[in-house]
């Protein structure tokens, strides 16, 4: 904590004002995608922002019931963890390389990636379909984990880079000169440094991946292979007239993805007060 | 100065492994894939594969052919609108709350990052979704609260009048990614080290001062990787308008976006016929490449010179 | 010495292997995926699918829809990836011609008996006219019409108009009960292109007849009548409801369904979500000006086509004879999806009351296809274009009824060899 010398915050009812607004308007659109989602259709019509008149689970049931719901989590939650612990371990080596190495290669390694900031992906569609279908991996649910790693690791590397860029050379000087190896060095002291820059790309990719329609639609045709929210997509389609169902199927979507980032919001929080620099 | 390291640790080998796992995997699934597809800028037909060859013909098409240079400039006219918004709200915003919740101490710091977050983990089905219904005309919380306080003149229907539904589009997009500047400032932040803001303190300085002299030229870098980071978002924006309105960008293209106009070119072609003009779509892409790779030279170039200035780290400073 | 097994054994115990190969091959199911872009009909279709596998137990097709918005673009990157469904649902004229011209659809035109059962003008929408061939087994078709709520027209004592006028005052009758006349809105562009614009259009342009005037260039596509029927759509913007800028098609369902608006045009297979409706309600055809004949819109929509690149063709085949075969038919017509006509000439009876409302409109009426369905989208500035954003802004009032027919036939100038 910052110790303050004795000086009062002013400014601390703005600043609950600020935050409290805010909150509302995130809660709001939230609060009423849950309350409509155990209302029967028609009664959300009537009056869409109140409790439910009549408690309907009707949209949960349907749910469940029409379609392997854990499955495609579980498929989603096996892409997500293994794509962004490819990205991170991965982009952060290259990232690290790219800094320290100094030679035009390295220069045009990190433009190469840079460049990868800029397409769209999906102009590639048609080609990362025929790979799949050479590698033997279509219609599986890791199918997409390659594409997913491929596009992260620009953000990746572009973020990273920053980052280790700005930490004082000094640490490692000291490592390097009693003899330490460069993968040591990577281990033990860069990576415990950039954990805040670590968990945010992390937590950038983690978005996007979960939360990716198109490559599991072109890619997975197969029932059990699906993602979740390809599978909520599908719903959407069967059930546009009858909004309870849809929202149901939306309260659920958000949940899983909700938690995972609580999850890894606990390392970014760990990452940032053991790595804030002390004079 | 840099001192280069000339140790016999520091060979190039090492290095080339290092990077090369994730240049093998960016090369094989991104690159080869993209640049692929570019290549046939140069080329039109469809079916199974391209093989007419026609030079630039598909750029000129581009930006002479009435319809769809036409279609070019508003998307891409209003993908500057969409990315000037998103800057003034959404990043201000963003660094507002970052700097709310580095600063003195307050409760509930954790709450309130984790509700900023939320939106930022939602699937854009879930935003596009809820919005739309928020800004419904006729079950929309957003009219009904402006009726009921009596300004129903101004109950319009905001994702339906080509003046107002970019903005609108933009806003909940803001809405939702308010949490990565706010997250990327408090990671940059929080890298400031604290005895600078004492020895500020003690010297009397307000917390304007503060700001300006201290935090800001600190948070210089993290500007610069949010912006570029905004700018290529935002370029590549597709997802909030097709959850929101469609592919077509209604009402009267006024929401199209290069994204959404690429996607109507070079992916799904025009409802209901459905054919893509994949040439032509590989020339968008390959100019939005263009543009964005000249962004980001542009942002590398002056945050470059930024990071030559003395200050560049607390340490360097003090030694 | 060496107990070996005896020649004869052998032999025996090959043969069996060689015939329980055989048997199990036989017998081993077929899985077929159809391709479509009615997410909505997974229920029924299912249903329809699974009274063809009691027949044919070896076969076994899984309906795979996929959401519209997706449906191109999914459906063309797997077709030029080599990896469609075994069978998908093809659209009418110039939207499956393109893609039977790039190769994607299986030439059906020797399907034994097809030609008995479908008439020349029944295949015609799924027959590329270049060689003749059939690209897809027709399947059904779809009405449009005006939706009503009996139960608001009989208490203000309203009757179904026969004239554009006449419905234009009806309009105005319910505006000043306060009740919203019509349902409709825009934000879903192909929905007031397609169920109201096109549904509408006949009656302005003659019918069949009018368009063939139209496509072969013998009158202009800003004359008159066009005009006509532009300002026929800028008549109906100040009875649609507050907000219709922003309006989607689930929301107007919605304002038919809570009694909200009294009227509302769309197509027969919104008849699903009107199932249960606590109030009464029928559809009648939209009424002509003053002095022309009325024409009911009854549109080819869906064909079956079969993926040339599928591993089971002779599968899909087997499929498709069943389809219009005199035994299936009655299964058919009470399978298919609600609002859905088979286009079989032995279509059997359809049970559904609401769909015979329909039915009788077609036969009572004249009846044409969607405007710019046969020749009008091949082109750049496709005809449905045109028609799309001249009605949105004539309704919005940002081009008058003469200047979207002006756009229409500029745009279609551009390529239409007739419109130079």
């Amino acid at each position: 904590m910052r110790a303050s010398i004795g000086i009062r915050d002013r400014s601390k009812p703005f600043k609950y004002l600020a935050l409290g607004l805010w909150s509302l308007l995130v809660l709001f659109p939230l609060w009423t995608m849950l309350v409509n989602s155990f209302k029967f259709k028609n009664d959300i019509y009537l009056d869409p922002f109140g409790l439910p008149r009549a408690f309907n689970i009707g949209g949960y049931q349907t749910v469940f019931h029409n379609s392997p719901f854990p499955r495609y989590f579980l498929n989603s939650l096996v892409v997500t963890v293994v794509s962004i612990a490819l990205i991170l371990f991965l982009g952060s080596l290259a990232a690290y390389s790219c800094v320290r190495w100094r030679s035009r290669l390295a220069r045009w390694i990190y433009l190469f990636f840079v460049a990868g900031l800029t397409v769209p992906i999906k102009i590639g569609s048609v080609n990362l379909l025929q790979i799949m279908i050479s590698l033997g991996l279509l219609d599986t649910t890791m199918s997409v984990v390659p594409v997913y790693v491929a596009m992260g690791l620009p953000i990746a590397v572009y973020t990273l880079f920053e980052f280790i860029r700005g930490l004082p050379e000094e640490l490692t000087e000291a490592a390097l000169i009693d003899g330490t190896g460069p993968f040591r060095i990577y281990r033990s002291i860069i990576v415990p440094l950039v954990r805040p820059a670590l968990a945010t790309v992390a937590i950038f990719n983690l978005v996007p991946i979960w939360n990716d329609l198109w490559f599991p639609l072109i890619f997975i045709r197969k029932d059990d292979q699906r993602t979740l929210i390809l599978g909520v997509t599908r719903l959407f389609g069967e059930y546009q007239t009858d909004w309870s169902k849809i929202l149901a199927v939306l309260s659920l979507s958000c949940v899983p993805v909700i938690l995972l980032y609580l999850a890894m919001a606990k390392q970014f929080i760990a990452g940032l007060t053991a790595g804030a620099v002390k004079g | 100065m840099k001192r280069s390291f000339r140790t016999p640790q520091d060979n190039w080998i090492v290095w080339l492994l290092f990077a090369l796992p994730a240049v093998v995997v960016y090369a094989v699934f991104m690159a080869f894939p993209v640049v692929n597809s570019m290549r046939l800028s140069f080329f039109s037909g469809s079916g199974y594969s391209l093989n007419n060859f026609v030079g630039f013909d598909n750029y000129v098409r581009l930006f002479t052919d009435s319809e769809i240079s036409k279609r070019f400039w508003c998307a891409f006219r209003n993908n500057w609108i969409f990315f000037g918004i998103t800057m003034l709200v959404q990043n201000s915003i963003g660094l507002l709350f970052a700097l709310i919740l580095t600063g003195k101490p307050l409760k509930g710091k954790g709450f309130f990052r984790t509700i900023i977050f939320i939106p930022v983990t939602l699937s854009v089905l879930v935003t596009g979704y809820i919005w739309k219904l928020i800004l419904n005309p006729q079950w929309g919380a957003l009219n009904i609260l402006l009726s009921k306080i009596g300004l129903s003149s101004l109950a319009l229907p905001w994702l339906g009048d080509p003046r107002s539904a970019l903005v609108a589009v933009t806003l909940v997009s803001a809405w939702q990614w308010v949490g990565m500047p706010t997250m990327m400032f408090i990671a940059g932040l929080e890298r400031i080290p604290e005895d600078l803001f004492e020895s500020a303190q003690i010297d009397g300085a307000g917390i304007w001062r503060i700001f300006a002299k201290v935090k800001l030229p600190l948070l210089m870098p993290i500007v610069g990787i949010v912006t570029v980071l905004t700018f290529v978002g935002n370029f590549n924006a597709f997802d909030v308008v097709y959850a929101m309105e469609g592919a077509n960008g209604p009402p009267d293209y006024s929401t199209d976006l290069m994204g959404t106009f690429f996607y109507r070119t070079g992916i799904a072609g025009q409802h209901p016929v459905g054919i893509p003009d994949m040439g032509l779509g590989a020339a968008v892409a390959t100019v939005t490449f263009l543009v964005l790779f000249a962004g980001i030279l542009i942002a590398g170039r002056l945050t470059g010179e930024r990071n030559e200035d003395p200050g560049r780290s607390g340490a360097e400073r003090r030694a | 010495m060496k107990k070996g097994l005896s020649f004869k054994t052998i032999a025996a115990c090959l043969a069996l292997v060689v015939f329980a190969s055989f048997a199990a091959s036989a017998q081993a199911k077929v899985q077929l995926t159809m391709g479509s872009w009615r997410a909505d009909d997974v229920t029924q279709m299912t249903q329809l699918l699974s009274a063809f596998s009691k027949k044919y137990p070896n076969i076994e097709i899984k309906f795979d829809p996929t959401n519209p918005p997706d449906y191109n673009a999914a459906l063309h990157l797997q077709l030029q990836s080599g990896i469609g469904p075994d069978l998908m649902y093809a659209r009418s004229y110039d939207t499956g011609i393109q893609l039977y011209k790039e190769g994607y659809f299986l030439d059906v035109s020797d399907l034994p008996g097809l030609k008995k059962v479908y008439s020349d003008l029944a295949r015609a929408p799924w027959v590329d006219p270049a060689s003749g061939k059939s690209f897809a087994l027709p399947f059904c078709a779809v009405s449009h019409g005006v939706y009503y709520n009996q139960d608001i027209f009989k208490k203000l004592g309203i009757a179904i108009p026969s004239t554009w006028e006449d419905f234009l005052a009806v309009c105005k009758k319910l505006q000043a009960a306060g009740v919203t006349p019509l349902a409709n809105g825009i934000a879903d562009q192909w929905d007031i292109n397609e169920v109201v614009f096109m549904n509408i259009m006949p009656n302005f342009v003659g019918g069949a007849a009018g368009r063939l005037a139209y496509e072969t260039g013998k009158v202009p596509f800003n004359d008159a009548k066009m005009v006509a029927a532009f300002q026929a759509m800028k008549d109906i913007a100040p009875f649609c409801p507050k907000g219709f800028e922003a309006l989607t098609y689930n929301d107007e369902n919605a304002l038919f369904v809570n009694q909200k608006a009294a009227m509302y045009f769309d197509g027969s297979w919104t008849m699903a979500s009107f199932k249960d409706l606590k109030f009464n309600w029928s559809v009648f055809a939209p009424p002509p000006p003053k002095g022309s004949k009325g024409y009911v819109t009854f549109h080819p929509d869906s064909g079956i086509a079969i993926n040339p690149k599928s591993a089971n063709i002779d599968a899909c085949k087997t499929f498709l004879q069943w389809l219009y075969s005199d035994e299936a038919a009655s299964i058919v017509s009470n399978s298919v999806p609600t609002g859905f006509f088979p286009i079989a000439s032995n279509a059997a009876k359809i049970e559904d009351a609401h769909a015979n409302a329909f039915l009788q409109m077609t036969k009572s009426h004249p009846t044409d296809v969607r405007f710019v369905w046969p020749k009008l989208m091949s082109g750049n500035p496709s005809g449905y274009n045109l028609l799309q954003d001249g009605a949105i802004a004539v309704m919005t009032g940002k081009m008058t009824p003469k200047e979207a027919a002006d756009s229409l036939q500029a745009g279609l100038a551009k390529w239409y060899v007739p419109a130079k």
